[in-house]
């Protein structure tokens, strides 16, 4: 696993205070019972500290799954 | 121990230590996600401790994360909050229609968050006075509206006022022009805090803004979004604001400042650097710093905080600094009690506590040693400790940071008040000289006992929600409930008790509510401050009392003690006065929640003994 997705998956662990999550690139807010409006906020705050970015209003409104998160995350790095 | 009370006992330390309002949004969300799995077994093993409180939240703006960390300040602060949230942007029709399910909820404080895009029309350009003044008159009254209607809910109400917007078309003329976006706003801000009634409190969000800073403050990302309000790393500061607020209107008040000496109030050791050592030279950057927080505190104090010294040093070498340096801003008269030895301050915090006749949950301890925070902390919990920096030109900051004197209203009394803890030392010196009697009527006191009126109001309902030790039953009423009671004078009498001696004023010292149950007199609430124990203020206010149960048609005055970890002093307050214990009668199964006692009235009662002048 890169290092990207590596640290993106403990942000994802982290704001949903569990350490069995996996992610996956196709994976969406279908495959995570808490992954809600609030929660979303919560990741995207975690992801720019964590990263140290900032997300343009539409990059967070066409993000569609955990790939193009990670794609997004490259793109910033 | 389990790895969920591992959890548990976390939050147990982390609200203990005081929950400090300067975190990060996402530390904060961290914090909020963990205490939302454990927040019922937290609840379940506290709840003793904690005071339960409804609280309803309406926003012209998102306002869930706002509830969840008010939640956790509140915690720390030994309130457990229950939340009615409304649908966003449903202010107004949340408060107009009665049926909605903000009246069912019957919340304790209503907190209203606005949005300057509520204001939906601004003044046009280069209007004359009279279209300004029509423009700040017509939201008035739609805020007037709304509070009048929502006084109904018999609640406190917080209400926001509006931060104003950084984005301005005019430029730097904005102040100059009244009817710019700036100036109006401003305006309407004032106008508010101005024309607001007793039972709303307006919180300073501008001012949260500006010292956070505008240009962060505005998140334009997040509020498109998801419409929040402000930036999430403000949401520590502004989460802990109004907690404090919260708290305050519950009676949890801090009213005295505790502070070290050696490098707190000034730089370097006393007792090894001598007066021409220590460093508090306005010419010098870290003596200004001292003299900057000495500054403060002095008008800390001018406004009602009493001021403490708590210092290992001896307190002769300890005194001279305040008597004999000529750049002290601080003086010996300025501080109530002042305790120099070489004791644990733990033990010398409680005496100064004892001394001053105040809970030691209403202590604020700042010392520049981390050690001796960490023993205060651990063996006094209910003294709040203030996380000193290491940088005396941060104190200053440190302190406005906690939030700590952060109080839901001034009263006069409160200005005296350190004042008079100087009198008392010359007081106790002539109560020594003299027969108990004799010093009373030597110290020529005069009172007044009355109806409460609007001006007494505010003291009432101060004194209503602080007093702890000289309370009877311990209930709190809003003001909001107060006003409620005086409108219904054929049931509830609310009086007040002034008095003043040769030595100064105190004010307002008592109040006393009484309920008419048919033909008896119900003592619902009886308070005096602690200032004035043992002067016979207690036996003026029952001839008043007395009198009053008897033209109200009653033949009795019924009292009652419910007993709280604070109150044992007027255990028998009751017996003392001449009142009969009512012996429970276990066959008519009601359940009694204190002990109740007696008393007959008629025309030609006994009055009591005092020696207080009592005038209109």
């Amino acid at each position: 696993m890169d290092n990207v997705k590596e640290k993106l998956q403990e942000v994802f662990r982290d704001v949903f205070d569990d350490d069995d999550i996996n992610i996956f690139d196709e994976m969406t807010a279908n495959d995570i019972d808490e992954w809600d409006s609030l929660t979303h906020i919560q990741l995207i705050v975690a992801c720019e500290k964590e990263f140290g970015c900032k997300f343009k209003t539409t990059e967070i409104i066409d993000l569609k799954n955990v790939g193009e998160f990670i794609a997004l995350l490259k793109s910033k790095i | 121990m389990d790895k969920k009370q591992s959890k548990i006992e976390f939050f147990h330390k982390l609200f203990s230590d005081n929950l400090s309002s300067i975190i990060s949004g996402n530390e904060l969300f961290k914090l909020i996600r963990r205490f939302k799995k454990i927040e019922s077994d937290y609840y379940q093993q506290s709840k003793t401790n904690l005071l339960e409180k409804k609280i309803a939240i309406l926003g012209s703006y998102s306002t869930q994360f706002l509830t969840d960390a008010i939640k956790l300040y509140l915690y720390s602060m030994g309130i457990s909050p229950k939340f009615y949230e409304a649908e966003y942007d449903s202010i107004a029709s949340d408060i107009l229609d009665q049926n909605s399910d903000l009246y069912q909820f019957q919340p304790d404080i209503l907190i209203i968050l606005t949005h300057y895009k509520d204001i939906k029309t601004f003044p046009s350009m280069f209007c004359d006075d009279k279209e300004i003044n029509n423009w700040d008159q017509s939201y008035l009254n739609y805020y007037n509206n709304l509070w009048k209607t929502a006084s109904k809910l018999n609640c406190q109400i917080l209400q926001s006022n509006f931060v104003i917007p950084v984005h301005r078309s005019i430029g730097n003329q904005e102040l100059l022009y009244p009817f710019s976006i700036t100036s109006s706003l401003m305006r309407l801000n004032q106008s508010l805090s101005v024309h607001k009634p007793a039972n709303v409190t307006l919180i300073d969000m501008d001012y949260l803004a500006s010292c956070f800073g505008k240009w962060e403050w505005f998140d334009d990302v997040n509020y498109f979004m998801s419409k929040q309000g402000f930036s999430f790393e403000a949401l520590g500061n502004v989460s802990h604001y109004i907690a404090r607020l919260i708290s305050t209107i519950f009676g949890k008040i801090n009213k005295c400042l505790v502070l070290d000496l050696d490098n707190t109030l000034w730089g370097g050791v006393i007792g090894d650097d001598g007066l021409d050592g220590i460093i508090l030279d306005p010419n010098n950057a870290v003596g200004e710093a001292y003299l900057f927080f000495q500054e403060y505190v002095k008008q800390l104090k001018d406004r009602g905080v009493i001021l403490a010294v708590c210092s290992k040093n001896e307190e002769e070498i300890a005194k001279s600094v305040f008597e004999k340096h000529p750049e002290m801003k601080l003086k010996l008269d300025d501080i109530a009690c002042f305790i120099a030895n070489w004791n644990d301050k733990a033990g010398n915090i409680k005496t100064i506590a004892k001394q001053l006749n105040i809970g030691l949950d209403s202590l604020v301890f700042f010392d520049d040693n981390p050690a001796e925070r960490e023993i205060v902390k651990r063996f006094l919990p209910e003294v709040e400790v203030i996380d000193v920096p290491d940088d005396p030109a941060l104190y200053v900051k440190a302190l406005l940071h906690s939030n700590a004197f952060e109080w839901h209203q001034l009263s006069k009394e409160d200005l005296f008040r350190t004042d008079y803890y100087i009198a008392n030392k010359k007081r106790i010196a002539l109560e020594t000289t003299l027969d108990y009697d004799s010093y009373l009527q030597s110290l020529e006191m005069k009172g007044i006992i009355d109806i409460v009126s609007k001006m007494e109001l505010p003291r009432v309902a101060q004194l209503i929600a602080k007093s702890n030790q000289f309370n009877l039953r311990t209930k709190r009423y809003s003001e909001a409930q107060l006003i409620d009671m005086q409108n219904k004078n054929n049931e509830y009498q609310l009086i007040y008790a002034r008095l003043s001696d040769k030595f100064g004023d105190y004010g307002v010292i008592s109040t006393i509510i009484l309920k008419k149950v048919n033909d008896q007199a119900f003592i619902d609430t009886w308070i005096m401050s602690c200032r004035v124990l043992k002067r016979g203020i207690e036996n003026a206010v029952l001839n008043y009392i007395a009198l009053n149960a008897l033209n109200w048609g009653c033949n009795c005055l019924i009292g009652e003690y419910l007993p709280t970890p604070k109150n044992a002093l007027v255990k028998n307050h009751y017996q003392d006065l001449g009142f009969k214990k009512i012996s429970n009668e276990p066959e008519e199964n009601v359940e009694q929640e204190g002990n109740r006692y007696i008393i007959e009235l008629s025309e030609n009662m006994q009055m009591k003994k005092h020696f207080i002048l009592i005038g209109g």
